[in-house]
């Protein structure tokens, strides 16, 4: 639903724009504004995130992913050193803003209910060992150990240390607050429909009419394609609606981030109970485009799923369903200063985007700042869309 | 027959729900919330989710819905529960939608209600096969609703009314399904549904929707007490098991359904200390709307005679131009305030408060129906044609979820609608289906008259709207305060998704029916921003929780 007051004013003359208002833009612009920039987030829906994300902290490998694209693993390999250092960020982050996001990093656990399930997800953390992240199989014995919630159908599991899950509403909640006491302008409810170069400055069409800026920070999801194309760029974006559901809440009985070896799915319990189900499901998308809508058949299926692997969840109800918007690119993300624009920057996370949200925003805000970067931004140059 | 509660061995009447049985016993308060609040029955109608009990080791059931027709094994449920008791062994296979099964027949009507009914009545008068799925454990819906304990009271004469629907319309062939949960409708016209045991999908050539309305909360301090129950929940309590909510009742609300419950409960030999009128006493003024009223339902008002007279009789105060304004835990009861023409305070076993409904419209809302904000009535009203279509090809609506009519314009718009559907798909109407359709047309103006005049006459006095204390209840489901939706707003929230986001307000198991008119009338209050059809909280699905358990089960034949 989107109320007009959640358009705030548009600037007409502003330091820094940064396009999009979603976990990208809010922190990018965050970030900028705590050293002292003058910044205005424009976001064509609600800003702070038209939808919530599910709030998953992935680390791991998706296998699911890895089957279907094997020709990505290098891509996406290059890239995963950031995930386990985008989950710490998060905690740093929190303790930053003295809030609660209700993050856990209690380990994530991808089931294999065969052995060739479980061979292949040995190879796969023998593979993610050598890249530096904490994986190791377990064993239904080991299993039951740690993880008595799971059902007789799964036969072991890759336990990856670093996963986990936070409360998106908390956390969006937060940052709002952050990005609102540090002096970000936001703007909802504006599309921005065109960039151009106007001398030193950008300028940029709205629906609510030109804002003129020095530097821009595209952060517009799958919106990004179109922003990026005045600068020589066509960004292998994609705009994927993705289901999820939400069971009413009850004890906390569940630690890890669960996933399957073989199929698409994400279990977690929320620090407040709820157990969420998602893991890529489709929803679809509004006649519009602008919003996903939800899938009866990812209702039933996703949720089917869950109880096939964590049984206890049989008796609850589901409360609600909801969609939100993915944007794959490819591979890792597209994040850094875009070459040949001086002070144009994109900020396009990845696969798992709010994992890597706010870490991905920081590498971005350093770039805008002229500081260098914690890590190198070569792998995710935008460059490579040249 | 016997169950247990909490390890207590209680006699119940086969038949009634659980609900029925347990206050029966004097128990009002079913579980704990998250902070330690009790609450119990206060809906009655399987809405607001506050009197969820554990059943035989099954967590969160609603006992307003759970019919007691087996020994049973019952415990108070607590926020943070532990599952182990429902955990069964092993998951069942994954399914897909592939393997739910679906039905397609050429009516569907949604709600077994007046208005329900008489749509499928009509529609398979007039030739076509009608499926009606209704969540109530027997037809009839809030007003036609039947005696469902075994063992009672000889039916009254709107029981005997209802009846005589029902069998007309079980007699003509129509396939009648209770204890069906529709919680999902779908474009292009798909609907979600779960019986015990599993679920299906019906995908209809014409679906009418007539699911009706539901109590509208009145946030006042003490307002989410056990003991503190919506008029709709203790006549339900009465017409279904002739159970008393309490021995000592204080009944406060707007309009006569206020007055027909007093009669009931007086009549089981209950203590009703008052009825609590928000409107002015009748008067000459009103010469034009009793004549009208007269004009158009005699025998109403007749009842209504009847009712004011019994309650005298009976020594029961009436009192107009006063609202409830706090319930607070007295020695073992209720403490009830009242103000506005008479300032007095009650001491009781339960107070009913029927402050009127809100429709019951998300399923035309999920499938995207036009709607119009009316702000006469402070609420949403289905944009519909002449006939009764909505706006989505395929779908009708009528009655009370459309906008506030009663039980006879629903009665009468279900004929018309039912008629309506059938011609679509191509059914001819018979002389007697035709003499039929004009009589209802005739019906359906006349109590539309009777109830402009009727709500004439019992229009509220706008200044006795409590303002709510920062320490009240706006979400129960969510314990969100108005001190919280307050402050949220202070720290820059300004629409409800904001505030839903902030507070957690709205997003409980009752899907903000609650809650999201009572942010609507206070933002509206706050920020001078009039409600519009934006305003609100969209519609989710599933629009009633639905059991994981059920939702991996296709649903056997």
């Amino acid at each position: 639903m989107h109320s007009p007051t959640t358009s705030g004013t548009l600037p007409r003359e502003i330091q820094t724009v940064v396009v999009g208002g979603g976990i990208l833009g809010q922190c990018v612009a965050g970030f900028l504004a705590e050293e002292g920039r003058e910044v205005a987030i424009i976001d064509a829906g609600r800003p702070e995130g038209t939808t919530t994300n599910a709030g998953s902290l992935h680390v791991q490998m998706q296998s699911r992913f890895m089957r279907m694209h094997l020709d990505q693993v290098p891509a996406l390999e290059s890239g995963l050193h950031l995930y386990p250092k985008a989950v710490e960020f998060w905690f740093e982050l929190q303790r930053h803003l003295d809030a609660d996001f209700g993050l856990k990093a209690s380990g994530g656990l991808m089931v294999a209910e065969s052995r060739e399930q479980l061979d292949f997800l040995a190879k796969k953390a023998e593979r993610e060992r050598s890249l530096g992240l904490d994986s190791k199989i377990l064993d239904r014995d080991e299993l039951s150990q740690i993880a008595p919630y799971l059902g007789p159908a799964v036969v072991g599991a890759e336990l990856c240390a670093a996963e986990g899950r936070l409360d998106a509403l908390k956390a969006n909640m937060a940052l709002r607050r952050w990005v609102r006491r540090v002096g970000v302008m936001v703007t909802g409810e504006t599309s921005v429909d065109r960039v151009s170069r106007d001398g030193e400055r950008f300028k940029l069409d709205t629906s609510r009419g030109t804002v003129r800026a020095a530097t821009l920070v595209i952060a517009a999801g799958p919106g990004s394609l179109a922003l990026a194309e005045p600068f020589g760029l066509t960004l292998p974006v994609e705009s994927e609606p993705l289901h999820m559901n939400i069971t009413e809440p009850t004890d906390l009985f569940m630690g890890h981030l669960v996933q399957h070896a073989d199929r698409m799915i994400t279990v977690k319990q929320l620090s407040s109970g709820h157990v969420v189900i998602g893991g890529g499901w489709p929803a679809d998308l509004s006649p519009s485009e602008d919003y996903a809508v939800v899938r009866l058949s990812s209702i039933i299926g996703n949720t089917s799923l869950a109880q096939h692997i964590v049984p206890a969840i049989g008796g609850l109800r589901i409360i609600r369903s909801w969609a939100g918007i993915n944007t794959p690119t490819g591979g890792p993300g597209i994040l850094g200063p875009i070459h040949g624009a001086p002070n144009a920057f994109l900020a396009i996370p990845g696969e798992a985007g709010y994992t890597l949200g706010p870490l991905s925003a920081r590498l971005v805000a350093d770039a805008v700042l002229g500081r260098r970067p914690t890590e190198d931004l070569a792998p995710f140059s935008p460059s490579r869309f040249r | 027959m016997k169950i247990e509660f909490e390890g207590e061995a209680l006699e119940a009447r086969p038949g009634e729900s659980l609900a029925a049985t347990l206050t029966a016993q004097g128990i009002r308060s079913f579980r704990t919330t998250e902070r330690g609040a009790e609450r119990g029955v206060f809906c009655g109608m399987g809405v607001c989710q506050d009197c969820l009990v554990e059943v035989d080791g099954k967590p969160n059931q609603r006992a307003c819905t759970v019919k007691v027709d087996r020994p049973m094994k019952v415990r108070r449920e607590g926020s943070g529960r532990a599952l182990a008791a429902s955990c069964p062994a092993a998951g069942r296979p994954p399914i897909t939608i592939e393997e739910i099964p679906v039905e397609r027949p050429q009516v569907l009507v949604v709600g077994a209600g007046p208005g329900g009914l008489a749509a499928a009545y009509a529609a398979r008068l007039a030739g076509a096969e009608v499926l009606v799925l209704d969540e109530g454990s027997a037809p009839g819906g809030q007003y036609f609703k039947q005696c469902s304990a075994a063992d009672v009271a000889s039916p009254d004469a709107q029981h005997q009314e209802g009846r005589r629907l029902i069998d007309d319309v079980l007699g003509s062939g129509v396939t009648v399904r209770s204890n069906v949960s529709v919680w999902g409708a779908f474009r292009p016209l798909e609907f979600a549904a779960t019986k015990p045991g599993g679920s299906f999908l019906v995908q209809p050539e014409q679906a009418i929707i007539a699911t009706g309305a539901f109590d509208r909360g009145w946030p006042v301090p003490g307002w989410t007490l056990p003991g503190v129950m919506t008029t709709g929940a203790a006549q339900t309590l009465w017409r279904t098991a002739r159970r008393l909510p309490g021995k000592r009742v204080l009944i406060a609300g707007n309009g006569p359904l206020n007055l027909q419950l007093a009669v009931e409960l007086v009549a089981g030999g209950a203590d009703v200390v008052a009825v609590v009128e928000a409107a002015p006493a009748v008067g000459v003024r009103r010469v034009r709307e009793i004549a009208a009223m007269l004009a158009n339902a005699p025998r109403l008002v007749a009842d209504g005679v009847r009712y004011i007279s019994t309650c005298r009789r009976a020594g029961v105060r009436l009192i107009n131009g006063s609202v409830l304004t706090s319930v607070t835990p007295h020695s073992g009861g209720l403490r009830a305030t009242i103000a506005g023409r008479e300032a007095a305070t009650f001491d009781v076993d339960v107070v009913c408060v029927g402050y009127g409904f809100h429709p019951s419209n998300e399923l035309l809302r999920a499938l995207g129906c036009e709607h119009a904000f009316d702000p006469e009535q402070g609420r949403l009203v289905t944009v519909r044609d002449t006939r009764g279509k909505a706006s989505v090809d395929g779908v009708w609506a009528l009655g009370d979820c459309t906008t506030l009519g009663g039980a006879r314009v629903g009665q009468a718009e279900g004929t018309l609608v039912g008629f309506a559907a059938a011609r679509t798909i191509g059914c001819a109407l018979s002389a007697e289906a035709v003499r039929l359709e004009a009589q209802a047309a005739a019906d359906a103006a006349r109590h539309r008259r009777f109830q402009r005049a009727l709500w004439q006459m019992y229009r509220m006095d706008e200044s006795l709207r409590v303002r709510p204390t920062g320490d009240t209840v706006m979400c129960r489901c969510e314990e969100v305060t108005y001190g919280q939706v307050e402050a949220a707003l202070a720290e820059g929230a300004t629409s409800p998704g904001e505030i839903k986001q902030e507070t957690r307000l709205g997003m409980g198991l009752c899907q903000a029916r609650y809650c999201g008119p009572a942010l609507e009338t206070f933002l509206a209050e706050q920020t001078g921003r009039s409600q519009d059809e934006t305003s609100g909280f969209a519609p989710r699905v599933p629009v009633k929780p639905v059991s994981v358990d059920d939702l991996s089960s296709p649903a056997g034949a």
